[in-house]
């Protein structure tokens, strides 16, 4: 594998290691965000209509 | 060709420079938000959002209401403009109009994207200077501000340099991540948007 070949492959190692960490942490945070929402009008509706 | 091509990805930030800048931007946004520092600036920006509706286009939008609504309207429809463009190019990512070549999908959408983000915040910056001490005080502004900082920097620092090379390189799991990702970004900054009418 020649040296180019080699710089390649870690550029796009990393680009995509930058794209799971940062992408990972945008989906994470939405899924808690929306449970947590979730969570809060259950406990809305069922306080108003038990 | 020596080893110096090789050993100039090993920077101060280590060998993947730009994961290194990644994880430190997103250690410093939580450091800022829950460390102090933000309550501690958010004070000393009250001025500058009362400078900003002294200015001409803070007393334009104040004093001047069809203005105001005719460059929300131009905010509006470069919104709908840059929305279409995350979708076209994202839904392309993940498998729909598979029809069409995706180099030229991702390229022809990223140049409208990038010219509907300049009129978003051109507009965007005119309507603040119109309700400054307004929006100032309320939160989702600030959760719209920083959806927009998160989906510009993602864009261009991150979803950018991946999708630049052959796509075929990329691990599909990684470049399907990424479009939803980008898709979760920029209807969250949409939807701050319109919180911001109803607040």
């Amino acid at each position: 594998m020649s040296d180019q070949q080699k710089e390649t492959d870690k550029t796009l190692r990393d680009d995509t290691l930058a794209a799971v960490v940062v992408s990972g942490s945008i989906v994470t945070f939405f899924i808690v965000y929306w449970f947590f929402e979730i969570q809060s009008v259950r406990e809305l509706l069922e306080m108003a209509y038990g | 060709m020596n080893s110096s091509s090789v050993s100039s990805r090993f920077t101060v930030l280590g060998p993947y420079p730009r994961t290194a800048v990644a994880v430190l931007l997103l250690g410093a946004a939580l450091l800022f938000s829950f460390g102090g520092m933000r309550t501690s600036l958010y004070p000393e920006l009250l001025s500058v959002f009362e400078w900003m509706e002294t200015t001409w286009f803070g007393y334009v939008g104040k004093t001047w209401g069809g203005a105001f609504a005719l460059v929300q309207g131009g905010h509006l429809v470069s919104l709908g403009v840059l929305g279409g463009s995350v979708l076209f190019s994202d839904g392309r990512l993940l498998g729909l109009f598979s029809s069409l070549p995706i180099r030229d999908v991702i390229d022809g959408a990223h140049k409208v994207f990038v010219g509907a983000l300049i009129v978003v915040v051109a507009t965007g910056v005119f309507m603040v200077c119109g309700v400054a001490v307004k929006v100032y005080y309320l939160p989702v502004f600030w959760y719209k501000m920083l959806t927009l900082t998160v989906g510009v920097l993602f864009a261009f620092f991150v979803r950018k340099p991946l999708l630049d090379r052959n796509i075929d390189q990329v691990n599909p799991w990684v470049v399907r991540l990424v479009a939803v990702s980008s898709v979760m970004v920029w209807f969250t900054v949409a939807a701050t948007g319109r919180w911001i009418g109803f607040s």
